[in-house]
């Protein structure tokens, strides 16, 4: 479990760095050695894409790990977390994640719903695994994500010797390239090094944060910085990136800032980059951006190619247009089955959504549920409890145990987040929860009314529920 | 499941460059067989993750990679038209209806490559995909892998497609302009219809939408886990267009 903890966890939120903890893990005997460490690879690597950082810095950053940190072996940070806990946490939330050791997911989707937007002071990087990128990556689609770009950054975890940094990193924001550079010619001496390294650390919190902060001061424009690093990044020795999802206007400004420097053949990343203004953009996006530009057909400047071609046109004409009014029939066909399929594409995408919705509330309830129980059970005497326990699990339609193992059941029971360890009932049960869809195919949609079933449906989502 | 793979195995012929992007689906589902013999331990639950997560990290860069080409593309798309309707007047009616045609078919191909981009993503969380490696795994080891691990997908990338419907329907607003307004010649068109149809990027909807109503027939695993069956609004349509695929149902 621990394993899984360890790297199944952070890498469901953030799902790419299964490759990262390998080189960081063995460099985590204590957080500030660990930390240099990963300061040490930025700069061996010599990324310009401090986003890196975030990506190694929070891992665990989010609830989850707040009750996770012993499990974490390889994880950085852990001794971190305790003050963070302190953070930006609601605390309701604090205790649900603590409770549901294992569900980093539901955990980050709910952690999503009831972050409240602010603009604190940027947290540091501690050494850990990315986080931000991929909340980011995942929240920035929709508008209120614009917040929660603020609060999850504000909920980073702070290296315990950093604290006092913070004021000062928050105001080596939009000083990026400064700080980079700074970086690049400190990397002697060892203070300075630090310094530099506290200052890449952060800068990465700056474009995390530059982004939000870029969400909303242009609230038209729904750029988005999703850092995914994917393998390579960690496994060679190429300059870390993370990526960019262009956005129609972001490629808007982009195609602005190219026309005034006259051309994309003339433009240069980094003239393009400044004249962007855009936070968060590394010259790495806007190179690759401008390669992918220049080698897309139609450019505006090549209207002088287009007059020609257009005579050229004109030569053949006469076959053209034969062709040209028939295929126009075909080609209205052609859309019709294209958009049908795109049609019915969305409405199978909000199905699915609302399924794993419907999922989500189910889990809920039956935690809900499972609390009173719970409750129940200290508030009376072991006995007493017990008989009660024994009645209600008897009064809900059990279904035959699965043929799982018991070594499974006392493995998921701890992270159940309920008190199953105690109760050779509760035990019981969650096996019986521990089904598979078979039980929850019987769940009927919508229908949360009725107690017997609904109890039926909260058996099941236990199921569901992410055990660790 | 064979349709799902007869799609993905044509996708896969017909756009090379996306023949590895799809999810290793037989690769997964060994490991999945292997750890549901060998008792699932918490290490190789953690690999399994691992590797899924691998996964989504090959969606992601593949989906964000083709979005950003088809915004470029499309504003690209756009500009043509706008420099080839202002050039309009100048050139003689049978080049610019040449042209015109040219912008046309390059739109309507364009428009269906997006759409086969959003098809992608959703081949890869269900079809052949995630939901159903997750559930797999859940069904064979007893985890309780899959709630969690789809949250986090359907918030990846990949999985959002916003960004490429939002630009699919403006593809389809810039149609209605460039396509003139024209009687429909029922036998003309479905003869037409035919031969476009061997276009890939035509052929490859055509096989989607065909998939897509096959696997929500229902089956033996059908649940309430599952998508309701697919109404078509032109069921003849998808009829009048099936060409035998080349590749062989296994």
């Amino acid at each position: 479990m621990k394993q899984f903890h360890n790297r199944g966890i952070p890498m469901l939120v953030s799902s790419s760095l299964h490759v990262r903890p390998s080189p960081i893990e063995e460099k985590y005997p204590k957080l500030l050695d660990s930390q240099q460490a990963l300061m040490e690879m930025e700069l061996r690597k010599n990324s310009l894409a401090p986003l890196q950082n975030p990506l190694m810095s929070n891992n665990g950053v989010y609830g989850f790990s707040l009750s996770a940190a012993p499990v974490f072996d390889s994880d950085l940070h852990i001794d971190a977390i305790s003050p963070h806990e302190k953070h930006t946490f609601d605390a309701p939330y604090i205790s649900k994640l603590s409770d549901r050791n294992s569900s980093l997911p539901s955990t980050f989707s709910l952690y999503s719903a009831t972050c409240q937007p602010s603009l604190n002071t940027y947290p540091e990087e501690s050494a850990e695994i990315t986080w931000r990128p991929e909340s980011i990556q995942g929240i920035t689609d929709y508008p209120d994500h614009v917040n929660l770009n603020n609060q999850i950054q504000e909920n980073h975890i702070t290296n315990p010797g950093d604290i006092n940094k913070q004021d000062e990193w928050s105001d080596l924001t939009g000083l990026i390239n400064e700080n980079w550079r700074e970086l690049l010619d400190d990397s002697d001496t060892t203070e300075s090094q630090t310094k530099v390294i506290h200052s890449a650390v952060h800068v990465p919190a700056d474009f995390s944060v530059q982004n939000s902060q870029t969400h909303l001061s242009l609230p038209s424009h729904s750029s988005e910085l999703s850092n995914a690093t994917g393998p390579s990044s960690s496994t060679n020795a190429a300059p870390a990136r993370s990526r960019m999802r262009w956005t129609p206007e972001l490629h808007e400004l982009f195609v602005e800032a190219v026309k005034k420097l006259g051309g994309s053949e003339k433009a240069t990343p980094k003239g393009v980059r400044k004249l962007m203004k855009v936070e968060g953009l590394t010259i790495y996006h806007v190179k690759s951006h401008l390669q992918k530009y220049r080698t897309a057909r139609f450019r505006p400047e090549s209207i002088e190619g287009m007059s020609t071609k257009i005579t050229q046109i004109e030569e053949v004409s006469s076959l053209d247009l034969r062709m040209g009014t028939g295929i126009t029939e075909a080609l209205r066909v052609q859309v019709e089955v294209q958009k049908q399929l795109h049609e019915q594409l969305e409405i199978q995408r909000k199905l699915q959504l609302q399924i794993e919705e419907h999922g989500r509330y189910l889990q809920m309830m039956f935690e809900k549920q499972c609390q009173g129980i719970d409750k129940i059970k200290a508030s009376a005497n072991m006995d007493e409890s017990s008989t009660q326990l024994s009645e209600l699990t008897n009064s809900i339609d059990i279904r035959e145990i699965p043929e799982n193992d018991h070594a499974k059941t006392d493995k998921r029971s701890p992270g159940a987040g309920l008190a199953a360890e105690d109760s050779p009932q509760l035990i019981d049960r969650h096996k019986m929860l521990k089904h598979d869809s078979k039980i929850e195919s019987n769940i009927v949609g919508g229908s949360y009314s009725p107690p017997s079933k609904r109890s039926r449906h909260n058996y099941v989502d236990l199921s569901a529920t992410p055990a660790i | 499941m064979k349709f799902g793979k007869r799609l993905k195995r044509q996708i896969e012929e017909s756009l090379p460059e996306w023949r590895d992007k799809f999810l290793s689906y037989k690769d997964l589902k060994k490991l999945v067989r292997l750890i549901s013999t060998t008792d699932a331990s918490p290490q190789a639950e953690g690999e399994f993750v691992s590797l899924l997560d691998a996964e989504v990290e090959k969606f992601n860069a593949f989906f964000m990679e083709q979005e950003e080409e088809f915004v470029i593309r499309q504003r690209q798309e756009l500009q043509e038209r706008i420099r080839r309707a202002a050039e309009s007047l100048r050139p003689s009616e049978a080049g610019y209806a040449a042209e015109m045609g040219r912008i046309r078919k390059d739109i309507v191909n364009f428009h269906g490559e997006m759409v086969l981009l959003v098809n992608y993503s959703s081949i890869n969380y269900t079809v052949a995909g995630l939901a159903k490696i997750l559930k797999k795994y859940d069904k064979r080891t007893g985890g309780l892998l899959r709630l969690p691990f789809i949250e986090t997908v359907l918030k990846q990338p990949f999985f959002t497609t916003e960004l490429i419907s939002r630009l699919v329907k403006e593809c389809e607003i810039m149609m209605e302009a460039v396509f003139p307004a024209a009687e429909e010649q029922v036998e003309r068109r479905e003869r037409e219809a035919l031969a476009m149809a061997e276009q890939s990027i035509f052929r490859n909807a055509v096989a989607a939408l065909i998939t897509m109503q096959e696997l929500r027939k229902g089956s033996s695993t059908y649940g309430h886990f599952s998508l309701p069956p697919l109404i078509l609004p032109d069921p003849d349509l998808l009829q009048s267009l099936q060409i035998p695929s080349p590749i062989p149902i296994q």
